[in-house]
């Protein structure tokens, strides 16, 4: 699929195009992402919600390019807009070139490799894990920040602008004070860093190593170390999950006003629909690999189409209501292993409003009229009617009617969890 | 805890083992059967001669007596006299020291030089030939009996190529650097050289294929965690993920293993040292064991004993000074 | 790469159990005037020296003698006229059997002393702690020789049970084990097992199962013997596994040394062979490879378990010391 920008679309910093990201293991071919659109906005909140094991943080790690053996990126394009970049590969790549969007994946690797920390950085889940434990907070930060300067006095170069960092020099690095990679300037940015982070007495806490540090205030030196580069995307992998609900809000709180004050765009992934709705702009819901809805947070709040999303609504505690209870969606996800996923739609069988049209995959069809809200589901098209529900949903999966509630039971007493904060 | 602190309390603990070791090899001689004076004296010794030898061994003392006295020669730096050549024994074991010490630190040396490399080439082409290969050599180098080895190379080198001596220290190295120092004479240092490699390759291998098979486990153990996940998406050069986080954090705890593992790098200089017919300490402990000269059996075990203990006390000061989370517990 | 080292380690395990009906010849017999063969396929000139003592002065002749390798003994003889294909079987025996019993001594009285240290924690384990250092001071192999030499090599004759039976003739009737070696080896390497038991048993006793068990008022020994020793079994699996290849090799060793009560040993072959290096090899050559292939095989076993069970022991190989 070519895409041919608009110029009014100049919004758009991000288009993902048909993105496909497969992982070959020996249990099989596991489809983690399959072909997933969206676009990401300069200067908002876009949120990816799903269960664990949706995809929503390959589809991430995609973005960055880390996806690690045995997965692979095998079909799509994502388009980043950056009229300098254009110019720059137009003559060695003009497919990878249209107008001033830039398709990433056919730039060559060191290309790519270029543009992590200076256009996409990340944050993860367990910050404590997300830095090494031998090496001093400052001098990490230090390093992102080294990276980018090194990358900024050699912008003309399209090939891999920091890995000319050779094992020689590595050597030489060791043996001479002079010549380490982090420069005394760099330290400095790191504690204006931390500092910018709201980290109390950066200097000294920049000095200390990460198991001095709290859950807390640790994500928020990780926001830190991906700021070093002035990224254009942040991209947030549940940056809340491993951190105590009054820690949680601090840092919602704080990538929202880093996001006001800096202009930058943030990806915010959770299973939590809670914390995307405080602080996000528009919504991409995922299920099995798929993103199946997306919009903007009042779209998916109050228009939503996709059953899935509805049940995702509804595990939300809602303490203005407290009478109205707690719908947990019944079932699992489903295997992503190739050899076992049908050719319908994904969630049918755990769907509530499953339809005989549900045998077929069903294509993105916009919801009232609106471009920005888009579904992978027939309920856009057709109301639900019971006359043609499909008849091996759960509810009538076993002929024999005690087995049938039973099972039913078993289902809702082992319901997907969301949390909530 | 801070460092001086922890320092003091291992040395203090250091301390006490090496009382232990003391203690544990004077006893050794009196839970061993066999007299001691039938050892020194000729087969028709009479009595009178015996009981003249027990007294000059200083043999006829209560056992406590005998041990303060043992003691109090330890600390003067006195460990008797060898009853079969009626020398010091400590200046008899301390002539033998370096020559022990340079075949393991060449050996050290070695295997450090070449296992590192291996270990982190391996790592990083898993699953390829070369790791196979790497792994491979690995495999056999621990399995493989030194003083066979040690015979084997002798049989190559020496015997069929006829390349290399088989063994026998003909100078050692502070006499070869002495050499060409004073004398500008560098074929000290080549004797030296080509006297040492075959027995350092021997002791060494094992401690090759150790150190490789520990690099490239800890090496995939690293950059499998999260952390050098988030130094890719910094876009830190790949140099430097590989050998200033992930190289550094799998050696650190290697340390302490060849901390360790010292005890086998002495007990494999005794067998090199025979193989070889090298002077060194290792051959001092079967002989002395042989003749029942105790000084000497006391002296060379608490001598290998206390440098094991210091040994590991510098160990794991330099662990706990290079690996901020353990501190200094 | 682990199914070659299960099926060479059958392989060496049936050939000492068998070794009698495999044997060609008694191990022990000196087959006079065929010293010194070569194996098939190695047959060649070589020069071998003769001493005499011709009016009280010593003369060597040397005389250049045409080697003929012969069916009856396929891997040739040694210097004494010894089948070498049946010393490698009977050396099988002694090498699997001490390795397998000083293993089983040193891993119950190790994990014993260690889930002690470990369970009782404080002072009590401070104390065994300190007095397991001061044996880990001394090295293995210079413990062993130190304790061989004072002691000596002691050796215990086991009857064959085939050659018992009546179902094999003209092989020994008994075999040598050597005794003391294996308890000295076994005293030299329990440590190895105390400090793995130590370590779990120091974090299991915190668990809170543990606990529970205790404070509803289980016995020590019941939770010793109930919770702390199944959850310790696997790392000290993997541990003796490792261990029983560190104790062949350290045999060997001590073997080829001269402190070993059997004359049945590839160490010993190996040291007998040294003599003869440059005219007969495969004395010292075939027993070293005898070893090789056996502690690969076991050291192929050992990783296959580690990387099935997992356990965190990188940090307790055990010493050689061979």
């Amino acid at each position: 699929m070519v895409l041919v920008p608009r110029e009014s679309d100049s919004a758009d910093l991000i288009r993902v195009r048909d993105l496909t990201t497969r992982f070959y293991t020996e249990e099989g071919q596991i489809n983690a992402v399959e072909s997933i659109n969206f676009t990401i906005q300069k200067g908002e909140i876009f949120g990816i919600v799903g269960e664990s094991g949706s995809g929503k943080s390959v589809a991430a790690l995609s973005l960055i390019d880390l996806i690690e053996e045995p997965g692979r990126i095998v079909g799509g394009e994502i388009w980043y807009r950056n009229p300098d970049l254009a110019e720059m590969v137009a003559d060695a790549t003009p497919d990878a070139v249209d107008g001033a969007y830039v398709d990433i994946l056919q730039l060559s690797e060191g290309g790519r490799h270029a543009l992590r920390g200076s256009t996409f950085s990340m944050i993860f889940q367990d910050p404590m894990s997300s830095f090494n434990p031998s090496v001093t907070v400052g001098e990490q930060i230090a390093e992102a920040v080294e990276v980018q300067r090194r990358a900024s006095a050699n912008p003309r170069s399209t090939r891999a602008r920091t890995e000319d960092f050779s094992l020689v020099s590595f050597l030489l690095s060791s043996a001479l004070p002079s010549r380490q990679f982090v420069t005394p300037d760099s330290k400095d940015r790191a504690i204006e860093l931390l500092e910018q982070v709201g980290i109390p007495d950066p200097a000294k806490r920049a000095e200390e190593y990460p198991y001095e540090y709290s859950g807390g205030m640790l994500q928020r030196a990780m926001i830190a170390q991906a700021l070093a580069g002035e990224p254009e995307i942040l991209i947030a992998d549940e940056p809340t999950t491993a951190l105590d609900v009054t820690i949680q809000s601090q840092i919602l709180q704080l990538l929202s006003e880093l996001q006001d004050e800096t202009g930058l765009s943030i990806v915010l992934i959770s299973h939590n629909l809670g914390v995307i709705s405080r602080i996000c702009d528009r919504v991409g819901v995922m299920y099995a690999g798929e993103l199946i809805e997306k919009g903007d947070l009042s779209d998916i709040h109050q228009s939503s189409v996709h059953p899935y999303t509805q049940g995702l609504l509804d595990s939300i505690p809602d303490f203005e209501h407290p009478e109205s209870s707690l719908q947990p969606i019944p079932g699992n996800v489903p295997s992503l292993l190739d050899s076992e996923m049908g050719d319908g739609c994904y969630f049918a069988d755990r769907c509530p409003k499953a339809m005989t049209t549900c045998r077929e995959k069903p294509p993105e069809f916009t919801v009232d009229g609106d471009d920005d809200h888009t579904v992978q589901c027939y309920l856009a098209r057709e109301a639900y009617d019971p006359a043609k529900a499909l008849e091996d949903n759960i509810d009538s999966e076993e002929p024999d009617a005690t087995a049938s509630t039973m099972n039913r039971e078993q289902l809702e007493h082992s319901p997907v969890e969301f949390d909530n904060e | 805890m801070g460092i001086y602190k922890f320092l003091l309390k291992r040395v203090l603990q250091g301390l006490f083992v090496i009382w232990g070791i003391v203690t544990v090899v004077f006893l050794l001689r009196f839970m061993t059967p066999g007299d001691p004076v039938s050892f020194v004296a000729p087969l028709d010794a009479p009595p009178a001669l015996r009981a003249q030898i027990a007294e000059d061994l200083g043999l006829n003392q209560p056992l406590h007596i005998q041990y303060a006295e043992y003691l109090i020669g330890l600390v003067q730096g006195d460990m008797g006299y060898s009853y079969i050549s009626n020398t010091d024994a400590g200046s008899r074991i301390f002539a033998r020291l370096p020559a022990t010490l340079e075949l393991a630190l060449m050996a050290t040396l070695i295997a450090i030089i070449i296992s590192i490399p291996l270990g982190i080439i391996s790592a990083a082409n898993r699953h390829e030939p070369s790791d196979y290969a790497a792994t491979s050599f690995s495999l056999i180098g621990i399995s493989t009996p030194n003083f066979w080895l040690g015979i084997m190379l002798i049989l190559v080198f020496a015997e069929t190529l006829g390349v290399l001596p088989s063994g026998q220290q003909a100078i050692g190295l502070v006499g070869a650097l002495q050499m060409l120092i004073f004398e500008q004479n560098v074929s000290g240092l080549r004797a030296w050289g080509a006297h040492i490699i075959l027995p350092a390759i021997t002791l060494g291998t094992y401690f090759t294929a150790l150190i490789m098979r520990l690099t490239r486990n800890g090496m995939l153990e690293e950059l499998g965690k999260t952390y050098i996940r988030a130094l890719r998406a910094k876009g830190l050069p790949e140099t430097l993920v590989r050998y200033k986080h992930a190289l550094r954090n799998t050696l650190i705890p290697i340390i302490t293993i060849l901390g360790l593992q010292l005890g086998t790098l002495i007990g494999g200089a005794v067998v090199t040292e025979t193989v070889f017919a090298w002077p060194g300490l290792g051959r001092l402990v079967i002989t002395s064991v042989l003749n029942r000269d105790w000084p000497l059996i006391q002296g060379t075990l608490i001598v290998i004993g206390v440098g094991f203990v210091v040994i590991n006390i510098v160990v794991d000061s330099l662990y706990a000074y290079v690996n901020p989370k353990v501190g200094y517990e | 790469m682990a199914k070659i080292g299960v099926v060479l380690l059958i392989s060496i395990l049936l050939a000492s159990i068998f070794a009698p009906f495999l044997a060609l010849h008694d191990p022990t017999h000196q087959y006079s005037g065929e010293s010194n063969n070569p194996p098939i396929g190695f047959g060649g000139e070589t020069e071998t020296a003769t001493t005499e003592v011709v009016d009280g002065e010593v003369q060597t002749t040397v005389e250049t003698v045409e080697q003929s390798p012969t069916m009856e003994h396929p891997l040739g003889t040694d210097a004494l006229g010894r089948d070498m294909f049946s010393r490698l079987l009977f050396g099988a025996r002694t090498s699997i059997l001490v390795g397998l019993t000083a293993t089983t001594l040193a891993a119950t009285a190790g994990v014993v002393y260690g889930l002690t240290a470990g369970y009782y924690g404080g002072r009590i384990d401070d104390g065994m702690m300190r007095l397991a250092d001061i044996m880990l001071a001394f090295p293995s192999l210079v413990l062993a020789v130190t304790l061989i030499g004072l002691y000596g090599t002691g050796s215990i004759r086991i009857p064959d049970p085939w050659v018992g039976l009546g179902l094999v003739d003209g092989m020994p009737e008994s075999f040598v084990f050597p005794g003391t070696i294996t308890v000295v080896i076994a005293l030299v390497s329990w440590v190895w097992f105390a400090r793995v038991a130590r370590g779990e048993a120091l974090s299991l006793r915190d668990e809170d199962y543990v606990r529970a068990a205790r404070t509803a008022g289980a016995s020590d020994w019941y939770l010793l013997r109930k919770h702390l020793l199944p959850n310790c079994l696997t790392p000290i699996i993997v541990l003796a596994t490792v261990q029983v290849a560190v104790v062949i090799l350290l045999e060997s060793a001590l073997a080829f040394l001269g402190f070993s009560g059997t004359q049945l040993s590839w160490g010993f072959d190996v040291a007998q062979g040294r003599d003869y290096l440059a005219t007969s090899w495969w004395i010292t050559t075939l027993p070293g490879m005898a070893i090789l292939l056996t502690v690969v095989a076991i050291n192929l076993i050992g990783d296959w378990f580690r990387d099935a069970l997992d356990p965190d022991i990188s940090g307790e190989e055990g010493g050689t010391g061979a």
